[in-house]
């Protein structure tokens, strides 16, 4: 029974903490493109404006629960909810540290992939429940990119699985002892860091969302919290991009004198700072030309670098 | 004054014997009254026909003659409708204008000739009332479908407080907005397809990328584009019958609203039109000083333009940079002018007050300044790859369809026609500055901001010349109708001081006449046709501006193209509503 | 282990149920999407985790999506159920009711002959070595089908690509 109940703390204390970096990234994403864009960002509530988030939740939570009356009520209130799930269960399998992890799954790496492809139920169903038709617009074009880039992003990955033997993400980052897979994977990991930005449609990859052309896609009827929820949603979906790459591709929590969280932490935030860097710096390709830019580019890409692994593989005898 | 005749005469030639009678006008631009009946016969000739062909039609418009005085030398007319052509080939502008009474207010659509001409003819007929026969479509344009009356006639309230109180109880609204309700068999698009259903999407008039209060109507297939209907007249504020009412000095910071992102550019034409009515000469320095701030107001519009064009394809940074650009320029025409974006700082026979001491050092450091940023930005934006993807090849139109819709400015020297009315017909001393026209050659959104992006510089180039050949002199004319007058003198002789007085109370007294001036402003080629019936007052201003004509044009370039498409076309030819309803 | 199955199993068990009887297309689909999850959940119950996450990547997170997506764009309404309710009458049912029955009598029958399941960890090594072992022909010929599956639906797509190059052509002509 204690140890069910050290289970349900560490998971509460894991969930607290997540959705705190989440609601701090937003923050740190509105300063980082305030300092890129000469200009200042929220800098008012509390010291450099950090208690922003906190401003804006309180405000979030006290408005108005309104759920449109052309709406499906029922998948209108489920949608939001399921990107924030499926973030916070992929979650769970990320190993922070050697100790430190939820569930070490061996199938770790498969459940990421699996509960990133739920997730596209989110928006395709806020999509079609919004009963708008830029939702359905936003929900269309997220159920296509969702589909297609799953398939990259799978694919991207099991190079890294073939030379480290394992689905487990613990076992994968330990095997990465003597050489961070980067750099043997190089052509993964570019695949699976703009396959990831697809799945957590940021710029330039908002399509979805693209509020220049849809206004807001699928979340265009959302409001008040459950709105909250897409955009804490879309963070932890940041961050779990950002730290699955961190643990595939570059070292997990390995490197020289700091203790290994101190390590993974940093490694992630300066992903999560390019990821909001490149929203600062791109503009957003078409649709039919997101489309290409995956079957075309890169499932080729992705085959041949599965393909180079694999005959290294089988001629290394691994 | 050679071509002048030239084409008067070859058109007495082609039609003899025809009662085609010839106006003298203020502007000495060829006008010439035509029989109704006679009507498609010369505009087929003069398009067609003849060498050297008048193959954009600049401007259509009616004029409510009922209660005008001074006709002298005109025929009898109730209404009289105003075509203006231009010949690019020839250089040249001809109005043609047809009579029509009162009891017979129709005449032949030339929809048939020029398609750009339906949504004019929708203007005066929402306007005046005037029916277009064989229009394929005539509808209320610029006023609520559920407008009572024609507002540019002279019998139409002009203000509020001469209609009752306005009331909207809910069967009203309903109706209005019943009346909103888009109905795809009105405009004549099929709701299926041979395997499809299309989609109806409302594109505005709030969309964050529509700039402005601007309704689009798509008929998608997919995320297809199969036909559009834009819609406008959201943003009318009847700034026509206003200069009806305001006295000729008061008008002037209306039109600062016209194209919001223009300024001064905009008091430009309307000043020269007063000018030349009047007959003042303005001093050099006037000159001088006039094209140094609508160079500095080309540059802010075209900032504008070139962060929201990046911004619609996506690119969130460049609009902070270039409004912080901005800025610094507006710094400059508040330290001249005392405000930002409308000053209305041109007058009658010259500029609002004298430049400040220290201009030339604001001056001079922003346009060191700004080209390092211009080189930056090319980085930035133009030679983006994505940005490139989507603009290159995306809303292409041909130099002769540009000419065909009316397109001018930067979207007509984007198909290669290397056509600015600064070049061809130098206004405030234009002749004097040594300056390139930018053009490019595929008439796609990618080209219409690359001229923009080119132009910045050319602009930056004049107001170096202004900066060092600012010409010593008077900032107003020495002329009676210069207003306000010249103030120096009132105090010493009570002639001056009556003449100020009343100049500045009633306003000016224009001589009868009619003048249009056009200017290249921002967005292309802005003129204001006046006609002073010798009053205090304009008896009709008539104000042509590039965006109406733009706009039409959309369906023609985004059918068949995406949604995303449509964002970049519509960024790329850089409106404000405003401009388009005036 | 019996603390999560039975829970997993009643909630597949109801899902399903309501995916056969929901009218709304999209809600049936929804409740199938809850089956395919309990589902999963069997199986890493039973030590099966690969079997598990594949089938919430493949069925639930790839192949009902698609199936969402196109109910979506069929913009179904009041008058396509009513069609519906016309082509099922209630007499319809039962046949395949009858039939369904039997199936699930037998399989009651066979499993209540057998011994009891028991969980067994599966790694997902073992099954990449079982799917190219032993049951390689089976692996080839699915393959082979899905090729097949592809060449149709290239096929059946193919007037509307044709329709989009003439499109093409007609605007170069132009």
């Amino acid at each position: 029974m204690a140890d069910v109940f050290r289970v349900l703390a560490q998971i509460g204390t894991t969930i607290t903490v997540l959705l705190v970096l989440a609601a701090l990234l937003i923050w740190a994403e509105r300063r980082l493109l305030g300092l890129w864009q000469d200009r200042l960002g929220p800098n008012r509530v509390g010291p450099f404006g950090i208690l922003q988030s906190v401003a804006d939740m309180i405000k979030i939570f006290f408005k108005e629960d309104w759920v449109p009356p052309f709406a499906e009520k029922p998948v209108f209130i489920f949608a939001p909810c399921v990107v924030v799930i499926t973030m916070l269960m992929a979650l769970a399998v990320v190993p922070f540290t050697p100790t430190l992890a939820i569930v070490d799954l061996n199938v770790g790496l498969l459940f990421f992939l699996a509960m990133s492809a739920l997730a596209a139920y989110s928006t395709i169903l806020a999509g079609w429940s919004s009963n708008n038709k830029y939702s359905l617009l936003g929900g269309m074009r997220s159920a296509a990119q969702m589909i297609s880039y799953d398939v990259f992003m799978g694919l991207s990955l099991m190079g890294v699985v073939m030379l480290a033997g394992s689905f487990n993400l613990r076992e994968i980052v330990l095997a990465q002892q003597g050489l961070w897979y980067i750099v043997p994977q190089f052509l993964g990991f570019l695949v699976f860091l703009v396959a990831g930005l697809a799945e957590s449609h940021r710029l330039p990859f908002d399509l979805p969302e693209a509020e220049h052309e849809i206004i807001a896609g699928f979340h265009t009827e959302y409001s008040g919290m459950k709105f909250g929820l897409f955009f804490v949603g879309e963070y932890l979906g940041v961050l779990l991009i950002a730290a699955i790459t961190v643990i595939l591709f570059l070292g997990g929590w390995q490197g020289p004198w700091l203790p290994p969280f101190v390590w993974f932490v940093l490694k992630t935030a300066l992903l999560v700072a390019f990821i909001i860097l490149l929203r600062a710096a791109l503009p957003r390709p078409r649709f039919d030309q997101l489309m290409s830019i995956g079957w075309k580019l890169m499932l080729p890409l992705a085959l041949l670098n599965l393909m180079i692994t694999g005959a290294v593989a089988l001629a290394g005898g691994l | 004054m050679d071509q002048r005749i030239g084409i008067e005469q070859e058109l007495l030639n082609r039609f003899e014997g025809e009662p085609l009678l010839s106006q003298k006008t203020a502007d000495q631009i060829p006008t010439l009254w035509l029989p109704r009946d006679r009507l498609l016969d010369v505009l087929r000739f003069l398009k067609l026909e003849i060498e050297g062909p008048f193959l954009c039609l600049y401007d259509l418009f009616g004029i409510d003659e009922r209660r005008r005085a001074h006709r002298e030398g005109q025929p009898e007319a109730d209404y009289a409708l105003v075509y203006h052509l231009l010949s690019y080939d020839r250089n040249q502008d001809l109005r043609l204008k047809v009579a029509l009474s009162e009891d017979d207010l129709g005449l032949p659509s030339i929809t048939s000739l020029w398609p750009a001409a339906a949504w004019y003819e929708c203007e005066a007929w929402d306007m005046f009332g005037i029916e277009f026969r064989g229009h394929p479509h005539l509808r209320r344009i610029l006023t609520p479908p559920t407008w009572e009356g024609h507002p540019l006639r002279k019998d139409h309230p002009a203000r509020a407080t001469e209609l009752p109180p306005f009331r909207l109880p809910s069967e009203r609204q309903e109706k209005e907005q019943e009346a909103l309700r888009f109905d795809p068999a009105y405009w004549g698009m099929a709701r299926h397809g041979d395997n499809t259903d299309f989609m109806f999407l409302n594109l505005g008039p709030n969309h964050p990328s529509v700039h402005g209060v601007f309704r689009i109507i798509l008929q998608l297939d997919g995320e297809e584009i199969v036909d559009c209907v834009p819609e406008i007249g959201f943003h009318h504020r009847a700034a026509e019958k206003m200069g009806e009412r305001q006295s000729w000095h008061s008008f002037i910071p209306y039109t600062d609203r016209i194209d919001y992102l223009g300024g001064v550019m905009n008091n430009l034409p309307y000043v020269l039109a007063v000018e030349k009515l009047a007959g003042i000469q303005v001093p050099e320095r006037v000159k001088c000083i006039r094209v140094m701030l609508s160079e500095l107001f080309r540059i802010a519009s075209h900032l504008v333009f070139y962060g929201t064009f990046s911004q619609d394809v996506g690119q969130l940074s460049p609009i902070f940079y270039m409004f912080i650009d901005r800025e610094k320029l507006f710094g400059i025409i508040e330290a001249i002018t005392g405000a930002r974006m409308h000053p209305g700082w041109f007058r009658i026979g010259g500029v609002a007050q004298d430049l400040p001491r220290g201009w030339e050092r604001m001056v001079r450091e922003f346009i060191d300044y700004l080209p390092a940023r211009l080189d930056q930005y090319e980085k930035m934006v133009m030679d983006n790859g994505l940005l490139k993807q989507r603009t290159v090849g995306i809303g292409t139109y041909s130099t002769a369809e540009a000419i065909e819709w009316g397109v001018t400015g930067p979207g007509l020297r984007a198909t290669g026609l290397d056509w600015d009315w600064r070049k061809h017909r130098p206004y405030s001393g234009y002749e004097n500055y040594d300056f390139e026209v930018c053009t490019a050659a595929n008439g796609d959104c990618y080209d219409r901001c690359r001229v923009r992006v080119d132009e910045i510089r050319q602009s930056l180039r004049i107001i170096r010349q202004c900066l060092e050949h600012m010409p010593e002199g008077p900032y107003k004319a020495d002329h009676p109708l210069t207003t306000p007058p010249p103030k120096e003198r009132t105090m010493e002789d009570i002639e001056t001081l009556i003449d100020h007085f009343l100049g500045v109370s009633w306003g000016p007294v224009i001589p009868p006449g009619e003048a249009s001036v056009g200017v290249e402003a921002t967005k292309g080629n802005n003129s204001y046709h006046l006609i002073s019936d010798g009053d205090t007052v304009s008896y009709r201003t008539r104000i042509r501006t590039p965006s109406f004509a733009h706009l039409q044009m959309i369906p023609l370039i985004s059918r068949g193209l995406m949604v995303s498409d449509l964002i970049a076309i519509i960024a790329s030819i850089d409106f404000v509503m405003a401009d388009v309803d005036r | 282990m019996s603390l999560l199955f039975y829970p997993a199993a009643a909630i597949a068990l109801f899902a399903t149920l309501m995916v056969i009887t929901r009218v709304h297309a999209v809600h049936a689909l929804l409740y199938l999407v809850v089956a395919q999850l309990a589902v999963a959940l069997l199986f890493f119950l039973l030590g099966a985790p690969f079997a598990a996450a594949l089938e919430v990547l493949v069925y639930a997170g790839a192949v009902m999506v698609m199936f969402i997506f196109v109910i979506m764009m069929l913009n179904l309404g009041r008058p396509t159920l009513l069609q519906e309710r016309g082509w099922l009458p209630k007499g319809i049912w039962i046949g395949p009711g009858l039939l369904a029955g039997g199936l699930l009598a037998e399989l009651l029958l066979v499993l209540s002959a057998g011994p009891a399941l028991e969980p067994h960890w599966v790694p997902p090594q073992r099954v990449g070595a079982a799917l190219f072992g032993p049951y390689l022909l089976a692996v080839e010929l699915a393959s082979l089908l899905l090729l097949a599956a592809l060449v149709g639906a290239y096929h059946l797509a193919r007037p509307y690509l044709r329709r989009a190059d003439q499109d093409d052509t007609v605007e170069a002509e132009r």
